[in-house]
């Protein structure tokens, strides 16, 4: 038995060592990078430039290196060249780098260098120049809906304007707000309306102060009390101006008062305990939640129904909707909340340009369904033209 | 009053606007039957003034058509019956000179105000105008309307029990400063009714108390959660007899004859249609289309609920209808065409010569057009009054997350629905009873299994008044004598392309006779079965189709005959009748010649 142990040493440890020794020769310099080219990066404003190469066939390259150096261009012909400056390394097998802060009509020299373990070869010079293209032909589809929307909000609003009537489906939310101030005002307690936490720059914000203005037009109407707490100092100025223009609309300016709309704090959670403890304090009959809502979604609408009062919230908020829809009486979910301003209203253009996004937004879903269908179809069949489709949906052939 | 075991002989009568009715109703064996009926004209007003001369005129006729003397030299009801004279118990209704006219008022309109408008009409009244806080008027307006209005009885609700307002104050002094005046009788004050909030109740009398007959009674929304209407119910009916009934003309001597109190007619409507549907467990809508108004009232479990559509009737109100409805909804049910000046000319005659009825065939098939559209809109309005209570919280699940519904749901479900009853000269004159039957089935678009029937002679008032003296003589006297039972009509929820499949259904007639039969969408079936009949059906909808337990569920069923029989009616429901008019004429002549609606000569045109 030992005889073949010795044989199983000799091949594992002593065999390779020849070859070792073999690997440790001069070695010889790799053959340059070959086809060498800078191109200018399509579909961009003239900032970017492609340099491409051919991965030397030598086994020993490690990296390549790629330069560049500026050459004088039309824009500034009296400059010198610079000296060659590194842009970064890619490992073998890699055959392209974009220079991405060319400058507009600058020409550039370039050279990539392969490096072995010791030795490097240098590739021939090449120049190449970023110009800007007029247009980014790969967001040709954001084009076409875009101008197809554009061309149905166009067509929906002077069909509206002419007198076609646009069905908008009812949005439950917004129909009981009769019904919820109506509420407040026989258990004479107040409205409360709380226009999310976020500022004046939030989009949901805007649509929660336009909706405060129609709750606003209502309560003054049924001469109830209005309530609105904020926790950023302009959602409060905007909400004042908001529920004055809305009571002067009613024919109540007298019933205004500018405390209806306060300031309470900025701070998250110090907001929510002191709503909460209005709340709990004079038991309104009725809450409104709008706007943008965190973590304090929860805490106030469990408040709210704890005190009995009809909940109406709306959020563009995926992760708060599940606890407003389990604890208020009706919910405005996503789009409805920016669709309101809309419904409320019933302007023209307004309806007009919800109809047109509709139809952009399903010209959008079915292109998705048509390009995933085909694409699915086309990798299992093989089929050529289903291929073509989805090369047309991917503008294989335009970019 | 004779004891109830002795009564053997009712003398019933109903002052209506223009003709009082008289009905005898008396022991035949062991069962109460209605045997004779008379008719005089009303006379509340000039140059009688006096609407007991209208009544004694009537009982006059009925003693002439039935051999029975029921008055006596000096024109006094006779009583107790002694052989062939008198009667035992005297009953009365009234809507003479317009009835009982109210005005309501409440803080909101679609919450107390709301609930004071049923307490009203449920008490048989005409709600003539509501008041709230948000009806959009300014208090002078408000002010003029209830001056220019005269009601007989204002009703006033407002905020809950210990609510912290004043709303309801400001709406007392709107009345008060209106300082209203009664329709009938100058020296008298107006009754005024407060049905609001308990802690304003002081505040309220200092308003009011001075300047009207106030009377308090408790809140009818004690909280938004719950309505209690009786107490202001009783509390109208009340008045109705100690103020309105005794200022108008010969109410006061009237109100000594009868054995028992006069009620308004539609309240007494209400009161037996409530009774019979309670009593048989069932689910119940009348209907009652006169030439003014057309009232519905319905029965839904323990909800009662009466809706007056004040402008919709077959002759004052005849243009309204068409104006609500518009002429091509009132065309789509003409089974040939007729010029729009045509028949625009017959609606303006008929609304100016009210009393006319239809002379030809044409006109009839016009004139019944014409109804179909106003009992849909009587009771279009009726399913949107009969709701839940608005502004109560609801509860909600993460499951309702796009099923949020603004509970605007209507309590009156057509699948629900038993019985279907019909009555006003359109429906219960009707040549045929097949006429009867299609008016209700396209009105009302009934779905499931609901039995149709007519009050004969509008005795439903006289039933009414009696079932709350006599409960079993006015059950047995309504399921023998008033109801005229025309059929059953099966009609499954759901739509389908015309030609499909829609029911398929095997009928097992009293005999062992049967009859399978497969319905294509868009065809109506009738199979004649006797009043008293009864056939066993075993149903078995398409899968679009739902006749109650579900679509495409089978049912197995017992069907009541009548006049009409069994229609089995597949048309779909919504019913959308064919756009194109060549269309929609043949569809309409098929749904007629099956269901025997009208002669083929009527609508070869």
């Amino acid at each position: 038995m030992k005889l073949p142990c010795a044989l199983a040493l000799w091949f594992a440890v002593l065999a390779p060592v020849p070859l070792l020794e073999a690997q440790h020769a001069p070695a010889e310099a790799p053959s340059p990078p070959s086809g060498v080219q800078a191109l200018d990066v399509p579909n961009d404003s003239g900032h970017a430039i492609e340099i491409r190469w051919k991965d030397s066939p030598h086994p020993g390259v490690l990296s390549y290196e790629v330069f560049r150096s500026r050459l004088p261009g039309e824009t500034d012909p009296g400059a010198p060249e610079t000296p060659w400056m590194s842009l970064g390394t890619v490992g073998p097998g890699e055959e392209s780098w974009t220079f991405s802060s060319a400058e507009r009509g600058i020409r550039y020299s370039f050279k990539v260098v392969a490096t072995t373990a010791d030795s490097s070869a240098d590739s021939k010079i090449v120049t190449g120049e970023s110009r800007a293209q007029w247009f980014d032909r790969e967001k040709f589809w954001i084009l076409v809906i875009g101008g197809t929307i554009c061309l149905f909000v166009i067509l929906f609003i002077q069909l509206a304007t002419r007198g076609r009537k646009l069905f908008v489906r009812k949005i439950a939310g917004l129909e009981a707000v009769d019904e919820a101030v109506g509420r407040a005002t026989e258990m004479g307690r107040p409205v409360v309306f709380v226009p999310g936490i976020m500022d004046m720059d939030n989009v949901q914000t805007l649509a929660g102060l336009t909706l405060l203005g129609y709750v606003s037009r209502t309560i003054a109407e049924y001469d109830a009390r209005l309530d609105v707490p904020v926790s950023r100092s302009l959602v409060m100025t905007t909400g004042r101006e908001v529920v004055k223009q809305a009571y002067l609309e009613a024919g109540r300016p007298e019933s205004y008062n500018e405390d209806m709309v306060h300031y309470l704090t900025d701070e998250q959670f110090g907001y929510v305990a002191g709503v909460n403890g209005m709340l709990l304090r004079d038991e309104p009959a009725t809450c409104l939640y709008m706007g943008a809502f965190f973590a304090e979604s929860l805490l106030l609408a469990e408040t709210g129904n704890r005190i009995g009062a009809i909940q109406i919230a709306g959020t563009a908020m995926p992760s708060q909707l599940p606890f407003f829809v389990a604890a208020c009486d009706y919910t405005l979910m996503g789009e409805e909340l920016f669709a309101a301003s809309a419904y409320l209203s019933g302007d023209p253009k307004q309806l007009g340009s919800l109809k047109g996004q509709d139809v952009g937004k399903l010209i959008v879903m079915g292109a998705i369904l048509l390009g995933s269908v085909a694409a699915t179809l086309a990798l299992w069949t093989g089929s050529g033209s289903l291929q073509s489709v989805v090369d047309f949906l991917k503008l294989e052939m335009f970019v | 009053m004779t004891p109830l075991e002795d009564i053997r002989v009712i003398l019933a009568t109903d002052c209506g606007s223009t003709t009082t009715k008289a009905i005898l109703i008396q022991k035949v064996g062991d069962e109460f039957r209605q045997t004779h009926r008379g008719e005089a004209p009303t006379t509340v007003e000039a140059p009688f003034e006096d609407v007991t001369l209208g009544v004694l005129n009537a009982v006059t006729e009925l003693g002439e058509l039935s051999g029975r003397k029921l008055l006596d030299a000096e024109g006094r009801i006779i009583r107790p019956a002694r052989g062939e004279e008198g009667c035992d118990l005297y009953i009365s209704t009234s809507s003479a000179g317009g009835g009982l006219q109210m005005m309501v008022a409440g803080v909101v309109r679609s919450m107390t105000a709301e609930s004071a408008e049923r307490a009203a009409l449920g008490a048989g009244s005409i709600v003539m105008d509501v008041i709230a806080l948000n009806d959009r008027r300014l208090t002078h307006e408000r002010i003029e309307r209830i001056r220019q209005l005269r009601p007989d009885m204002i009703l006033i609700a407002g905020e809950v029990d210990g609510a912290r307002t004043d709303k309801v104050v400001k709406i007392t002094e709107t009345i008060a400063a209106a300082d209203p005046k009664p329709r009938l009788g100058a020296g008298y004050r107006l009754p005024v009714i407060y049905a609001g909030n308990r802690s304003r109740r002081d505040d309220v009398t200092r308003v009011l108390g001075g300047k009207t007959s106030l009377s308090i009674v408790e809140n009818l929304r004690p909280t938004l959660e719950e309505e209690v209407l009786l107490p202001a119910r009783e509390r109208i009916h009340d008045l109705f007899l100690e103020h309105v009934m005794q200022q108008a003309p010969g109410y006061a001597k009237l109100m000594e004859w009868v054995d028992a109190d006069i009620q308004p007619t539609p309240a007494a409507v209400g009161a037996i249609l409530k009774r019979v549907a309670t009593e048989a467990g069932i689910n119940a809508v009348g209907v009652d289309i006169g030439g003014a108004t057309t009232d519905v009232f319905s029965v839904f479990g323990e909800e009662f609920n009466r809706t007056v559509s004040a402008n919709l009737g077959m002759s004052y109100s005849i243009s309204n209808v068409l104006a609500e409805a518009g002429l091509a909804n009132v065309m789509r049910w003409m089974p040939f065409a007729m010029e729009e000046r045509d028949l625009r000319n017959r609606i303006k005659n008929k609304m100016i010569r009210p009393t006319t009825i239809p002379q030809t065939a044409e006109e009839l098939v016009f004139e019944q057009a014409v109804a179909r559209e106003a009992l849909r809109l009587a009771f279009l309005q009726h399913r949107s009054f009969a709701t839940r209570l608005k502004g109560v919280q609801q509860q909600r699940t993460i499951a309702d997350s796009f099923e949020q519904d603004a509970g605007v749901e209507s309590l009156v479900k057509m699948m629900d629905l038993d019985l279907l009853v019909a009555s006003g000269g359109v429906l219960s004159h009707a040549p045929r009873p097949e006429q009867t039957a299609m008016l209700l089935i396209d009105s009302f678009l009934p779905e499931g299994i609901t039995r149709l029937a007519k009050d004969s002679i509008f005795m439903m008032p006289h039933l009414g008044v009696l079932s709350q003296v006599h409960a079993r003589a006015a059950t047995e006297v309504f399921e023998k004598d008033c109801l005229v039972v025309l059929g059953t009509c099966v009609a499954p929820r759901g739509t389908a392309r015309p030609g499909r499949p829609a029911l398929t259904y095997r009928l097992e007639f009293p005999g062992g006779k049967e009859k399978r039969e497969t319905l294509l969408a868009g065809e109506m079936r009738r199979h004649p079965l006797e009043t008293g009949a009864e056939a066993r059906v075993y149903l078995d909808p398409a899968r679009d189709f739902d006749l109650g337990p579900g679509k495409g569920v089978p049912l197995e069923v017992t069907v009541q005959g009548g006049t009409v029989g069994l229609i089995v009616d597949c048309r779909g429901r919504p019913l959308s009748l064919p756009s194109e008019s060549a269309e929609r004429v043949d569809a309409l002549k098929t749904w007629i010649e099956e269901v025997g609606v009208y002669s083929r000569e009527a609508i070869l045109h």
